[in-house]
């Protein structure tokens, strides 16, 4: 039986509970108490930067960002949703405004008539390390988007609000995303991924 | 808002279940959680304790920048009559006689005046925010020229120039005080222009 690695509670992951008495002394402003709540999501928070994005020094950006975000904003924080999905929303805000801010006009434009490919999924037989290859080769928006809709769990609407584009993009990345890793993980179609500008076309 | 720690994928509507799709979502959160690649907590910490200082430092200051912008708003209407040298001083006005010539105590009032905005000037300086370039030339620029009304008192004579020097020296270190506490100012009145989307 497959196990959900998002279900297992590790400290790599966002799936974890906080201590209600830690949440309170970061919003007294303890940094002691930050400092404990760092460190059990910073390895989930560098995470989720790094595959949004696809770099390592956006990623660092990012994890600085939210994280001190988190700490001056913890006030705000309410306590209707978990804390952990409140941290994880603020580093997927800032991911996104880094990726709009330095390179999301980089965004492919093409064609919403993909054909189906009924094909084996090449992604069944890879490795992990060769599907986090694929991964960070794609567009920097269609990585987004995927990961966002596999693993995050966001809707198309969703996903819309936050690039602020329509849905149609948001189906469109996705598909194109899917159909890139599929090119990117058989070793005899191997396809450089070249982006292009908004406003070019791009056939398939 | 939204919550998906639970990932329950398969209720939501909008997804239609493709096996190969639902396999790609596997094969990505089965990718292994990776670490930065050093220790990102020293400097997170540094910059929320610098963040504190300043934050303290506005809260310091803004009182004693409402204050002196209305000094300044007050003052302006004087501040902005051209300056009279000696050399161009009225003759009516000197031979008025000593109407013109403003009293001891009111150049007493101004030299204590100014000590004061040069204290306030200084703990700005010591425990302030950082200026950007622009704003460093600027300091200097207004440091340049109270140097030279301080250059100026020193040789004046006449106690109505001695009187419009050290106005002039206040109105001077008043700028450069504002100067100082323009990184605050800027720094309140950014509009959070992400806010909507961190809420929950």
């Amino acid at each position: 039986m497959l196990v959900h690695p998002c279900s297992v509670d590790t400290p790599t992951n966002f799936q974890q509970t906080v201590d209600p008495d830690l949440i309170a002394r970061l919003q007294r402003g303890e940094l002691a108490a930050f400092e404990l709540i760092y460190r059990r999501f910073e390895r989930a928070a560098w995470t989720l930067a790094l595959r949004l994005t696809g770099r390592a020094d956006v990623a660092q950006e990012v994890l600085q960002d939210s994280m001190l975000k988190a700490f001056e904003r913890a006030r705000q924080y309410r306590g209707d949703a978990p804390f952990a999905a409140w941290l994880r929303k603020l580093v997927v805000n800032e991911a996104l405004m880094q990726l709009r801010h330095d390179r999301l006009h980089v965004i492919e434009v093409f064609d919403d008539t993909l054909a189906v490919d009924e094909s084996p999924a090449p992604w069944m037989q890879a490795d992990a390390a060769t599907v986090e290859r694929a991964l960070h080769r794609l567009p920097d928006a269609a990585r987004a988007v995927l990961w966002l809709y596999h693993v995050e769990g966001y809707t198309h609407v969703e996903i819309a609000e936050q690039f602020g584009r329509s849905v149609s993009f948001s189906k469109s990345q996705l598909a194109r995303a899917t159909k890139r890793m599929r090119e990117l993980l058989q070793p005899q179609l191997q396809v450089e991924v070249t982006p292009c500008t908004i406003g070019s076309t791009t056939t398939s | 808002m939204h919550d998906r720690l639970d990932h329950d994928f398969m209720n939501d509507e909008s997804r239609q279940y493709d096996p190969n799709e639902a396999a790609l979502g596997v094969a990505l959160r089965a990718l292994p959680a990776s670490a930065p690649a050093r220790d990102a907590w020293p400097e997170l910490a540094s910059r929320i304790r610098r963040r504190n200082v300043a934050r303290k430092a506005v809260w310091f200051t803004l009182p004693a920048a409402f204050a002196a912008g209305m000094a300044l708003t007050l003052a302006w209407p004087h501040l902005h009559r051209p300056a009279v040298s000696p050399a161009f001083t009225p003759v009516a006005t000197q031979a008025s006689g000593h109407a013109a010539t403003p009293p001891a105590n009111n150049i007493d009032a101004l030299q204590a005046s100014s000590q004061q905005w040069q204290a306030w000037v200084q703990k700005l300086d010591r425990n302030g925010a950082p200026l950007d370039g622009r704003q460093l030339t600027q300091a200097v620029a207004f440091q340049d020229r109270i140097g030279l009304v301080d250059l100026q008192l020193s040789a004046a004579r006449n106690p109505s120039t001695t009187a419009d020097l050290w106005q002039q020296r206040i109105t001077l270190l008043q700028q450069l005080g504002l100067l100082h506490l323009q990184p605050y100012l800027v720094a309140t009145q950014r509009p959070a222009s992400n806010d909507h989307l961190i809420s929950m």
